[in-house]
């Protein structure tokens, strides 16, 4: 059997799989709004309520029994330890009964169907008209709340302490009331309590008024549903324990599970897809890009699957992508002009913090704010890149080592800069002796998202971050632009093959320079898109890593050492920064408890980025 | 043991995959005798002598046909090493010596002298100490009888590159029963005087017993050394000679030969000498492995002028000095206007175009597409297919897949399309993105230098018929360097061969194969005669 063949039965296979879970999935997915669901979530209702009532007699019964056994014990004398004994016994005795036998219900439990539904609507009333009331409230409030916070914060500021990161402003309820109206709901929900208890007592004989007033709380609870949906519904029922009564639970379970069948769907014909056209996509794309980009998709079925909102971790991804995209950005010129992966780039790095820092120290806010930023950091860049380019001239051939060492040099460097530098401003010192914070909050009074916010709009749970895409496309275009260029031209012909651009008469080490001073500087403004959309300002080690991520997206992206793409730096920023966005959770889902997930995190992405690398095929001249 | 012959290889035939490099080649060679192996460049000399040292590149390729006899005993040599302990030495045409080591440690190296000590009875022969003392002396006894007079102990770093021959002579001497030595162009390195003393010590070592495998291209010093003679011309034998029953000529006549039927023939017209367009003098350049070392001539406006002589000589580096790619000094004036050397921009502004050897290091951006190859020189030095967007230049996509679509059809270049890139194409038609590239530039003046080497006999037949067109139909000015004498007769008006960085002579392509034999080794054919 050729490989071919293996390839279309094993999609087909897939295919078919794929047919009948949509169909499944298509048929019961519309069953969720009608009346088999409402059916189903009544029935899971009534009997969590009998199960919780059952529990709850249970535990009634051990009650008596246990003050039984108290009171035999005392009329015959029985020393207190001796009659707590006899107690426990009892109480054991008594449980165990009950449970072994259950507790069954005495009479129909039809009758409860009626008077649950309508407390269940008396019940929403009261909470829907309850949070109303409270919104207004909060509205109301909100403005005093706020000026109340600034104060303090302001306060701080003057008395020259930190402020710390800025929270969301609560309003106090200590202050609210109930409205009539809520009196009135909460009442006439009561009323209709009377009968479901009337319900249960004809149903449990056993159930005493006192005992009905215990179990209250877990009663409502069972059947409040405030704007819960079916799904909802059924995973708190189900987690209740109360799915064996089911009558019929696998209709009930398809219809719980109707959209992931759909998404099982979608991920088949994806796989089969790739399947049946691996070779062509192997060789448009290589291997790398596959791996991630299934890995990809994966983690996007994955967090559809638990039920993750993936519209806001998409999102997520766009305004991650957006940050970083500059700086992997950064990589291209190096590349182009023939000094490799420029892991250098913590100069560029630091020239943009310091720009950052000057407008702060400034006070420049806003737009403006970012405007000096860019340009400070940019001359800075500009002249340290110039001599860094300087040093890379010397030292050819030796490009990757060179680089490396520069970066980690530098950061070592600023880390003792940060500390002597003289800035003033209090936001930016420790409150007390010399030296820069390790992290500066931005805020409105800086560019705090000063592009994430720019025409930002929402679909949903889906933001557009317009701004910084904007940005991201804008310089995206210039550098385009550049390469096409005589002088972008001559630049990645230098790196391509120097000997060939020294015999058309081209000045290698002027072209070298160029890339490596343009390398820098979108380096600087990388780190401030980076930091606008952070909200905080990292110092000291901070940008150490982030020549290596930047390093890693570029690669991931399609490029290799000696030539690349703007596309591979959008299909890389993205790649990259997306399976981290939708790592996180999913690993949180996976393995709770945070740390694992970190570490999982860490292995997931830097284990593909190694694979990807070994692997760095493709259609490397395409 | 008193076998006629020392060493006989009989009836040799290698084929490296469909190629045969050697074809039922013998050699002979008696005891004490200096015999010389002629041969222009690829005529399988060093196929010949990788056969004979059991060299891994002949295994590697599926071993060869024939016998080696050493003594009349049927022999097979399975390493370099093996050969050593059969008394077969080489001295190489790269120094094998280790730079920072002492002449008496590189003579002995892995052969040394040692004492036992308590540590080496422990571990091993490893461990032994170093007589130090018994291996000057044997070192000073080989250095001896090569007549040198340094010191044993000087450290070969430094050293003038004649005594590093010798000293890597002595090496070879001093290994114990050595009975064969071969010298791979051993005088291409050395002075006049130094030669002149190689040859004496030859000789003295011939007389010792041990024979000689002299490989030269000087046919003089044949004449002078040899004893006896063998010719290869591509991968045949020619014929073994006496020297006593040969001449000068001869030897050049057999070594040229006639190969083949030219591949394009060119009708004879006379040579234009109305204008001069490329005037040298004084040229030397600094390319290593290809000096040129004083060079003067004359190219005449509208003739193609063929550079040839053996590999090594300096015929590359003529038009890599002229065009700036290598460090050059000399007086160049292209059409009357001085050209200023040490620039490559001024020589491709003054219009002069190349085609370099060096395809894949010089020629071709190999990760670009065939497209921005063709126009990247005009491009960057004329300022052509940009366009102008205030102070902003960007390259005009149309202009330049425009040309490139008539480049491809013009020179029939094999390829997907413009944009495929040149990396991925066959020699032949990366030669042919070089051409097109060069014309591209619209140049006055051609130099294409190797413009066949590595591609196949189609494409050469088109190569040189492009240049052919380009001389009759635009009146280009042509200089074309190849190691092809073939290639150079069928389509030159005249034809300059270049010998040890020096012009030897400027030759009509109808001149006799004796006389380039001759020029080729250096010796004037008129003067000899």
């Amino acid at each position: 059997m050729t490989k071919n063949k293996v390839q279309r039965i094993v999609a087909i296979v897939l295919v078919a799989v794929a047919v009948v879970m949509a169909v499944v999935g298509g048929i019961h997915l519309p069953q969720r709004s009608g009346e088999k669901a409402t059916a189903i979530i009544e029935e899971l209702r009534i009997r969590t309520l009998l199960d919780v009532t059952g529990v709850g007699l249970v535990d009634t019964y051990v009650e008596i029994a246990r003050e039984e056994a108290m009171a035999k014990g005392k009329a015959e004398g029985l020393s207190l330890k001796e009659r707590k004994v006899k107690a426990e016994e009892a109480m054991a005795e008594t449980r165990a009964k009950y449970e072994s036998e259950g507790v069954e219900p005495q009479a129909d439990t039809a009758i409860l169907l009626p008077v649950v539904a309508e407390y269940a609507a008396q019940l929403e009333v009261y909470y829907d008209l309850k949070t109303a009331a409270e919104e207004a409230y909060v509205e109301a409030h909100m403005a005093e709340a706020e000026a109340a916070a600034e104060a303090e914060r302001q306060a701080k500021i003057d008395a020259g302490q930190e402020v710390g990161e800025e929270k969301p402003v609560t309003v106090d309820m200590s202050g609210f009331v109930a409205t009539p109206e809520m009196e009135a709901a909460l009442a006439s929900a009561d009323e209709s309590f009377v009968a479901v208890g009337e319900a249960l007592m004809q149903i449990y004989p056993a159930l005493d008024d006192s005992a009905l007033k215990t179990l209250k709380p877990t009663i409502t609870n069972v059947v409040l549903q405030q704007g819960e949906g079916f799904t909802q519904l059924y995973d708190r029922y189900m987690a209740a324990g109360s799915g064996e009564a089911l009558t019929n639970p696998v209709n009930a379970w398809l219809i719980r599970y109707a959209d992931d069948l759909l998404y099982g769907t979608a991920a088949l014909i994806v796989l089969a897809l790739i399947v049946l056209f691996y070779e062509t996509l192997c060789k448009k794309l290589g291997i790398p890009r596959i791996v991630l980009g299934v890995f990809f998709i994966m983690l996007c079925f994955m967090c559809l699957w638990f039920d993750l909102s993936l519209p806001s971790l998409l999102s997520n991804t766009l305004v991650r992508m957006g940050m970083n995209a500059v700086m992997v950005l950064a990589m291209v010129p190096g590349i182009q002009c023939g000094i490799s992966l420029n892991l250098g780039l913590p100069i560029g790095l630091v020239a943009g913090l310091i720009g950052g820092l000057c407008t702060i120290e400034w006070g420049i806010p806003g737009v403006w704010g970012f405007i000096v930023a860019i340009a400070v950091g940019c001359l800075i860049a500009a002249v340290c890149g110039w001599l860094y380019a300087l040093l890379l001239n010397r030292l050819k051939g030796e490009e990757m080592s060179v680089t490396t060492y520069v970066g980690f040099s530098i950061v070592s460097l600023m880390c003792i800069a940060w500390l002597v530098l003289p800035f003033n401003s209090l936001k930016l010192r420790w409150p007390m002796g010399t030296g820069l914070r390790n992290t500066i909050g931005l805020d409105s009074t800086n560019f705090k998202h000063i592009l994430d916010d720019f025409l930002a709009f929402e679909i949903g749970d889906f933001t557009i971050p317009t701004g910084l895409l904007l940005f991201m496309a804008l310089m995206c275009f210039l550098m385009w632009l550049f390469t096409r260029s005589k002088t972008g031209v001559a630049m990645s012909a230098v790196g391509n093959n120097p000997r060939f651009a020294e015999a058309t008469g081209i000045n290698v080490d002027k072209m070298r320079i160029i890339g490596t001073v343009l390398s820098t500087v979108l380096g600087a403004i990388g780190i401030l898109v980076y930091s606008q959309s952070y909200g905080f300002m990292q110092l000291y080690t901070a940008p150490r890593q982030m020549g290596f991520i930047a390093a890693s997206a570029i690669l991931i992206g399609g490029a290799s050492t000696s030539r690349c793409k703007i596309s591979h730096v959008i299909i890389g920023t993205f790649l990259f920064q997306g399976v981290l966005t939708l790592g996180m959770p999913v690993a949180n889902v996976l393995v709770p408890g945070s740390t694992i997930s970190e570490t999982l995190r860490i292995l997931i992405s830097n284990g593909i980025i190694l694979y990807a690398l070994t692997k760095s095929g493709g259609e490397s001249r395409a | 043991m008193s076998a006629e012959y020392v060493l006989e290889m009989r009836n040799i035939t290698k084929n490296y995959g469909e190629n045969t490099v050697l074809s039922d080649v013998t050699l002979q060679v008696r005891p004490g005798e200096i015999h010389a192996l002629l041969g222009e460049n690829g005529a399988g000399k060093s196929t010949l002598m990788n056969v004979l040292f059991g060299m891994p590149v002949i295994h590697a390729t599926g071993g060869f046909g024939g016998e080696v006899l050493l003594d009349g005993e049927a022999t097979h040599i399975t390493s370099p090493h093996d050969a050593m302990t059969k008394g077969i030495g080489m001295v190489h045409q790269e120094f094998m010596l280790l730079p920072g080591f002492t002449v008496t440690e590189n003579i002995k190296l892995n052969r040394e002298v040692t004492r036992r000590n308590p540590v080496s009875r422990l571990l091993g022969r490893n461990m032994e100490t170093l007589d130090m003392g018994a291996m000057s002396s044997a070192a000073r006894k080989a250095l001896d009888s090569v007549g040198m007079s340094i010191d044993e102990y000087t450290r070969v770093e430094g050293m003038p590159v004649g005594y590093m021959q010798f000293v890597e002579i002595a090496r070879e001497i001093d290994k114990t029963g050595i009975k064969l030595l071969v010298f791979d162009e051993p005088t291409a390195v050395l002075t006049e005087s130094e030669a002149q003393q190689l040859i004496r010590v030859m000789k003295a070592i011939a007389e010792s017993g041990i024979a000689i495998i002299f490989i030269t291209h000087r046919l003089d010093e044949v004449m002078e050394a040899a004893d006896s003679i063998t010719i290869l011309r591509d991968g045949k034998l020619v014929t073994r000679l006496d020297k006593e029953k040969t001449s000068i000529v001869e030897l050049a006549e057999q070594m040229i030969g006639r190969k083949g039927e030219a591949m394009v023939s060119v009708e004879p017209r006379a040579v234009p000498q109305d204008e001069v367009a490329l005037s040298v003098r004084d040229l030397y350049v600094n390319m290593s492995g290809e000096e040129v070392r004083g060079v003067s001539f004359d190219v005449f406006k509208g003739e193609i002028l063929g550079i040839g002589g053996l590999a090594g000589q300096g015929k590359l580096g003529i038009p890599n000095g002229v065009m700036s790619l290598y460090a050059s000094s000399g007086e160049v004036e292209i059409f009357g206007e001085t050209l200023q050397l040490g620039n490559a921009a001024a020589a491709l502004k003054a219009g002069i175009a190349m085609v370099s050897e060096d395809r894949k290091g010089v020629g071709l951006l190999l990760d670009q597409s065939i497209e921005d190859n063709i126009a990247f020189t005009a491009m960057q030095v004329k300022g052509e297919y940009l366009t102008k967007i205030g102070p902003i230049k960007l390259k005009n996509s149309g202009a330049i897949r425009h040309q490139a679509e008539r480049m491809i059809k013009e020179l029939d270049i094999r390829c997907f399309g413009p944009t495929q890139h040149s990396g991925t194409l066959s020699g032949g038609n990366q030669q042919k993105v070089c051409i097109a590239r060069a014309l591209t530039m619209k140049p006055r003046f051609l130099f294409v230098s190797e413009p066949t080497r590595g591609i196949d006999i189609g494409a050469k037949k088109l190569v040189l018929e492009t240049l052919v067109k380009l001389n009759r139909e635009m009146g280009m000015t042509i200089v074309m360097v190849s190691s092809e004498l073939q290639e150079l007769r069928s389509i030159c008006d005249r034809i300059m061969i270049v010998s040890e960085g020096k012009l030897v002579d400027i030759l009509p392509p109808d001149a006799s194969d004796a006389d380039f034999g001759l020029a080729m080794s250096g010796i004037k054919p008129d003067e000899h005669k």
